[in-house]
């Protein structure tokens, strides 16, 4: 083995560097894996780009389809970084630092993948510098660009911060590493020494992009909101845009990091520091935000069943008991209710059986996002005389199909990368503490 | 319909034979019998009224055949009349042209007719300019600041508080990352 060449001075160091050694042929399955989805997509877009956008399901009526709900489900994903990276650990939350690193990788692998879909999602990539060019400061959707490269650069900082004094070690202590590797840890290490100057400095600067970090967060998901609450369409025509879909940012969120928590630990083997006990406090914390979002689900469905208006009252009946009513009634009760009930059970806050919740909540975020998107863009306050009856249904093609899935390889592609270069778990116990303190 | 035909106003009439032959030669038995019909279309100026005559290629009227009746806007053509237009036995049907209509600077509107999906006649097209729109001046250069203006003419305050939200987070960016430049200056301690 590889490790014993390495120059670990304690058992910490060892198990949680000597990973980075050395590669296992699981992993080399599941990059095979990944990078099949990845191909597949790639063909896909290929045939967009050569035929156009006519080889989606896309049509006048549902102009936006499943990328753009796979954008905001992804920009949702990335919120988690501020929710550890900020909240918890200005609150002092101590159990939840060995986390940190691993949601901020999350967030910066979803808000990559939320920029790339939005260029996918164009007819005409080659345009898009146009969007910067002849911008208009009055549109929402160039707030939306200008939130996430700042959101995109945030996130980088937050993690290369995170890492500093974890890099040095692995410039110091790993060995039998290829060299470009080697300078890299010593590039991004940022001739770290561990110096009480240096110290000191960082946790300045970690306490900066602690509060800083919150606002962009809040700003990055309320905007996407924006994109539809300015849009007059029945469904998005709402006050409680904002807040609903951040509250249900952060409870996809932390359903993500439960759901990496589980295969971190078990993959590289560190049972001993994601314990049973991180997997309880995330199951209540989990409980705590999908109560919120449950709180603004009630104001969004109440207000517009209630009154049962036009337009707004066809698309009410659609999701209750129409076309959508079993994907509508499984985000609700699947991805929502039922997980609140079950983790309310002490055995449901194990490792396993919150995984299996988590990815309930996943699939029902996912599906709540396309629920946004499709059906509102379906019932138009000005409908189209005489429209093809195609333009009334929405089921997407292979292609845009290939192409989110590719987008989720990609995510998990990037995740596994900086997992299996960086230390996921901070290395200097006592340190991470002190900074982030 | 036939009430008010006599001339007993200006009416303008226009007969458009359109001269389309078939190229390809005949495959089936019924595109072999489809045939181009004489519309002859005539509009009343003072009550706005478009009346289209439907003949056949010998001068027969032709009953029940259906006409749509637009009006050519920006985007796309306004339909106008009924939902459907069937010509009557002696081959007419009329139309109401809107009167709020907004024209060019002169109040021009382009009509048109067109005769789709008929199971006796090829499709046609005429277009046909009235001066029945109202008069609508547009001048790009009256624009005001508004949401809805272009990027040079965007509200003064939403571009105060957007770009200074944009400096104060960038500015904190900056900071950071010359913290970090000279977080990376300080020398080792070796004591």
């Amino acid at each position: 083995m590889t490790e014993t060449k390495q120059g670990f001075k304690t058992k910490r160091e060892k198990e949680l560097l000597g990973y980075l050694v050395g590669s296992t042929i699981r992993y080399k399955i599941w990059i095979g894996i990944l990078l099949f989805f990845i191909i597949l997509g790639l063909i896909g877009y290929y045939r967009q780009l050569k035929f156009g956008l006519v080889v989606t399901a896309m049509r006048d009526y549902t102009s936006w389809g499943i990328y753009i709900s796979n954008f905001v489900f992804f920009v949702a994903v990335s919120l988690v970084g501020s929710l550890f990276s900020s909240i918890l650990k200005l609150n002092k939350n101590e159990w939840a630092y060995p986390l940190a690193r691993i949601s901020e990788i999350i967030a910066v692998s979803a808000i990559i993948c939320a920029a790339v879909i939005i260029i996918v999602d164009m007819g005409r990539p080659d345009r898009f510098f146009y969007v910067l060019k002849y911008m208009r400061i009055q549109s929402p959707i160039i707030w939306d660009v200008i939130i996430i490269s700042t959101y995109l650069v945030i996130s980088l900082i937050l993690l290369h911060i995170s890492l500093i004094p974890d890099l040095a070690l692995c410039r110091d202590r790993l060995k039998n590493i290829p060299k470009w590797r080697h300078k890299l840890y010593k590039m991004l290490a940022l001739n770290w020494s561990n110096h009480p100057k240096q110290r000191q400095l960082l946790a300045k600067i970690t306490k900066i992009m602690a509060i800083s970090v919150l606002p962009v967060a809040f700003a990055i998901h309320t905007i996407t909101s924006w994109l539809f609450a300015t849009t007059w369409r029945p469904g998005w025509d709402s006050t409680n845009l904002g807040p609903y879909f951040v509250s249900g940012a952060f409870m996809v969120g932390a359903a993500v990091i439960i759901f990496a928590m589980f295969f971190i630990r078990r993959s590289l083997y560190l049972k001993d520091y994601i314990t049973d006990i991180h997997f309880d406090k995330m199951s209540k914390l989990l409980v705590l935000l999908s109560l919120v979002y449950l709180y603004f689900n009630i104001n969004e469905y109440l207000g517009p069943s209630f009154k049962m208006v036009g337009v707004e009252g066809e698309h009410i009946i659609e999701l209750f008991v129409g076309e959508y009513a079993p994907m509508y009634w499984f985000v609700q009760i699947g991805g929502l209710i039922l997980p609140i009930i079950l983790l309310t059970i002490p055995k449901m806050r194990k490792p396993l059986p919150v995984t299996i919740i988590s990815v309930l909540v996943i699939l029902g975020a996912w599906f709540k996002r396309f629920l946004i998107v499709i059906p509102s863009l379906q019932h138009p306050y000005l409908p189209i005389q005489d429209v093809d009856e195609s333009y009334r249904h929405y089921i997407p093609t292979w292609e845009e199909w290939t192409i989110t899935i590719s987008s989720f390889a990609w995510f998990l592609f990037i995740i596994t990368i900086l997992i299996r270069w960086l230390p996921v778990i901070p290395v200097d116990k006592k340190s991470e503490f002190e900074i982030s303190a | 319909m036939n009430s008010f035909k006599p001339a007993i106003i200006r009416n303008l009439r226009i007969t458009m034979t359109l001269a389309l032959s078939l190229a390809i030669a005949p495959c089936t038995l019924a595109q072999d019998d489809m045939q181009d019909a004489q519309i002859e279309l005539s509009f009343n100026e003072e009550e706005k009224t478009i009346t289209a005559k439907v003949a056949d290629t010998a001068g027969v009227p032709a009953e029940a055949v259906e006409l749509y009746f637009y009006v050519k806007r920006t985007f796309s053509n306004l339909p106008i009349g009924d939902v459907f237009n069937e010509t009557d036995e002696d081959g007419e049907v009329s139309v109401q042209f809107p009167a709020d209509l907004p024209g060019d600077k002169d109040g021009n509107v382009e009509i048109m007719v067109k005769l789709m999906d008929s199971d006796q006649f090829n499709d046609q097209t005429l277009t046909l300019s009235r001066r029945w729109g109202v008069p609508t001046e547009w001048d790009p250069g009256d624009e005001k600041r508004s949401l809805w203006a272009a990027a040079a003419n965007a509200p003064i305050p939403l571009v105060i508080i957007t770009s200074s939200l944009i400096v104060i987070i960038w500015y904190v960016i900056c900071y950071i990352l010359y913290s970090l430049y000279r977080m990376s200056k300080i020398k080792p301690n070796h004591s």
